[in-house]
């Protein structure tokens, strides 16, 4: 059979697809990706866009963790203030039920102790990123204002709702606990009790200065349950961070698998490609300007 | 016995003879690189010995030369060339499409994810103007990403279509050309003389032709006969039968045969072929996907939205908006401002009790059986797919036609190398020819010198 004696048509598809694979090459290893595009492998790009979304979703819920957490911590910090000042009201409750004390002395105590209820009640109107922590889902300006005619000498303007956000699939937690059951709650009304003492104070008598200081020490101890409440959440959240951390370094790298190369093939895979067009080139070089008219000068 | 005169008068035929053949070799030479060129081969026979000649002969006849083609190969070749094209058409359309559907921080797919992340960050304080405003700006920069997804199938839709125009003239152009060169060899063939470089043009052509649709090439009583796939014709002997486009549904340019029939959808192969397969198959069907998951998600998002209530208590309306007969291209926001979002289930406007219900769309299942991202995947999947199918056959068919082209060359193609030798061997014949005559004036002078001397 007669030999194909134009070479040359051949050589340069065979250079040009030498050059497209050293290009592929250097393309990969510069990149340090094998898929760049849906067509570099359909199945691999797809599955990365699904582990992308999910990655995103982690971060949602890492992101949604850290806000619960700071929230709670507030939250918490503002209860744990709160039990400082209703301690002290207690000790102000103590001296006051001393039949010792006359009028003006349980009044000025009087005003001590609406000077600890007005420092709860700043506590109770707390806000983060402007909104009230302890108003449950309502928004108003704050949570509680001072009311004489209330029975508990304040008013709630929130309500009772709770807000819940999502910290992994599946899994929420409750973002708030609504300020009525903390602070005015029938197991021990923090603002309530406060009040009640404050008017003990103002003119009542000894016994109802001991009975309102036994209400403000229930009130402690309600809000030492309703710190739980947060403390659970804190640590709920803790835990799910560090999961969520896990998942994230796990997604990366299944991403990695995916359209990632591994640094030796893309090395290995550069050299061959060097090779091969060097060969290629060499071969040309070689054949092309061989001819029969050389060899008749 | 030969006379001298004989001698003389066959020494001058073999003169002849070889220099019609360095001629030949020659016309090889010079065609070396000529695109589509046969080589010609010299006829040379020996003449009939004639009856009064006695037993030696009458010397060497010219006839001519052949162009060494092998029309079988030449079918194939073109069969691949419109392969080929068809392929070489759809990985440039989809190559320009997966840009679109590239991007792993960008596009659709991000947009998605940046539009529940805002949404989340809703959950601890759905008051939070800002964050509002960053749910909307997140469902607008989806929408956009819907639309620019859907601008890039409809773009390579119109590129296709406007290919299909210009294709069709090319196309009628070559069939004119092909037709006239036929016209030209029935007047060669008519007097016995061989088509040479003029069916090298016509094959050359022909392969053009085959390069933009595909054809199927036949004898119809003795006249080469060119048709279209499915049979309409384009060149019957020396004339050409054009192709028309004219303007059909959805404002799309339609191929009618000299018939006046519409074949479009039997048309394939080739540069034609392939664009048609990106307007009428490919594109539409990426295009039904899109508007699917276009229309499935702002339903699923709008149907969370009106189960929660936004931020001044009002039951929630719409995120965004549609239109029926093209989703993606037409998917916008609805709401006017960030209060529009109903984040909260009861009515408090400090309540994120409905955000479950809208984050739930990202990992629910829509009615095409897939979470929104899945769907989303898929579809680019699918792009992928497609286009890494069109490279891989391309790649393979163009393996394939090289190889014939290789083939058809190892045939047809011109050898410096022979032809040299060629013409050492003719030059030597013309040179032995050439001292045989000088031989023979020699004899005649001797025989000239015994009559003057007798």
């Amino acid at each position: 059979m007669r030999v194909n004696p134009n070479q040359s048509t051949a050589l340069i598809a065979d250079m040009q697809q030498a050059q497209q694979t050293l290009a592929t090459a250097v393309d990969q290893l510069s990149s340090n990706k094998r898929v760049s595009r849906p067509s570099d492998d359909a199945a691999a790009f797809a599955a990365n866009l699904r582990s992308l979304a999910a990655s995103a979703g982690v971060d949602r819920y890492t992101q949604n963790s850290s806000t619960v957490i700071a929230r709670a911590q507030l939250a918490d910090s503002a209860l744990s203030s709160v039990v400082t000042s209703l301690t002290q009201a207690v000790t102000f409750g103590t001296e006051g039920a001393s039949g010792s004390l006359t009028a003006a002395n349980r009044s000025a105590l009087a005003a001590q102790v609406q000077g600890v209820l007005d420092n709860v009640l700043a506590q109770a109107n707390l806000t983060s990123g402007g909104m009230s922590l302890f108003s449950g889902t309502a928004a108003p300006d704050q949570a509680f204002t001072a009311d004489p005619t209330a029975t508990d000498g304040v008013r709630y303007n929130g309500n009772g709702g709770v807000n819940q956000t999502s910290i992994g699939d599946g899994l929420q937690v409750a973002v708030n606990v609504p300020g009525d059951q903390i602070f005015l709650s029938a197991n021990g009304s923090v603002l309530g009790s406060l009040h009640q003492l404050v008017t003990a104070l103002q003119g009542g008598s000894a016994n109802d200065i001991s009975t309102a200081t036994v209400a403000v020490n229930s009130a402690i101890a309600h809000v030492g349950q309703q710190r739980v409440l947060y403390a659970n959440t804190v640590s709920q959240a803790d835990a799910q961070e560090s999961f969520l951390s896990q998942e994230t370094l796990s997604l990366t790298s299944q991403q990695t698998a995916l359209t990632g190369i591994d640094f030796a093939t893309a090395a290995t895979n550069l050299t061959q490609a060097q090779t091969a067009h060097s060969a290629v080139l060499a071969a040309a070089a070689k054949v092309l300007p061989v001819s029969l008219l050389d060899y008749l000068k | 016995m030969l006379s001298l005169n004989a001698s003389l008068s066959l020494a001058s035929q073999a003169l002849q003879a070889e220099n019609g053949a360095i001629g030949i070799t020659n016309n090889n030479i010079a065609n070396v690189n000529t695109p589509g060129y046969s080589r010609q081969v010299v006829n040379l026979s020996a003449e009939a010995i004639s009856q009064s000649g006695g037993s030696i002969g009458n010397g060497v006849a010219f006839g001519g030369y052949t162009s060494v083609r092998d029309q079988l190969l030449q079918i194939s070749i073109n069969t691949k060339t419109s392969q080929s094209g068809s392929l070489d058409t759809q990985t440039s359309a989809l190559t320009q499409i997966q840009t679109a559907f590239s991007g792993t921080t960008s596009g659709i797919g991000a947009a998605m994810s940046t539009l529940f992340s805002t949404l989340s960050s809703l959950s601890s304080n759905p008051t939070d103007a800002s964050a509002r405003q960053s749910v909307l700006s997140s469902a607008t920069q989806l929408a956009n990403a819907f639309r620019q997804g859907s601008a890039a199938l409809a773009s390579a839709q119109t590129s296709a279509d406007a290919q299909v125009v210009s294709t069709v003239a090319q196309i009628n152009q070559l069939t004119k050309q092909i037709a006239s060169l036929n016209g030209q060899l029935q007047t060669l063939t008519g007097s016995r003389q061989e088509g040479g470089s003029l069916q090298d043009q016509r094959d050359q052509l022909t392969a053009q032709l085959a390069q933009l649709t595909g054809i199927s090439q036949t004898q119809t009583e003795g006249q080469p006969t060119l048709t279209t796939g499915n049979g309409s014709p384009l060149v019957v002997g020396d004339k050409a039968y054009a192709l028309q486009v004219t303007t059909g549904p959805g404002n799309l340019q339609h191929v009618i045969d000299a018939s006046g029939m519409d074949v479009t959808s039997s048309l394939s192969g080739g540069t034609l072929g392939g664009a048609l397969t990106i307007r009428d198959t490919t594109v539409p069907g990426l295009l039904t996907g899109l508007n699917s998951l276009a229309t499935q998600f702002a339903s699923a998002i709008n149907t969370a939205q009106g189960a929660g209530f936004d931020a001044t208590g009002a039951s929630g309306q719409p995120l965004f908006t549609t239109s029926a007969t093209n989703p993606s291209a037409t998917l916008s926001v609805a709401l006017s401002g960030p209060s529009g979002i109903a984040v909260s289930s009861d009515g408090s406007s400090g309540s994120s009790g409905n955000l479950a219900n809208l984050l739930a769309v990202g990992t629910s299942r829509l009615p095409s059986g897939q979470t929104p991202i899945d769907s989303y995947a898929s579809l680019v999947a699918s792009i992928g797919n497609s286009a890494s199918q069109a490279a891989a056959g391309l790649t393979a068919t163009n393996l394939s036609l090289s190889q014939l082209n290789s083939m058809q060359s190892a045939t047809s193609g011109v050898s410096l190398d022979e032809e040299s030798t060629n013409l050492i061997r003719y030059q030597q014949a013309y040179t032995a020819a050439a001292h045989v005559i000088s031989t023979v004036n020699s004899l005649f002078s001797v025989v000239m010198n015994m009559s003057s001397g007798g």
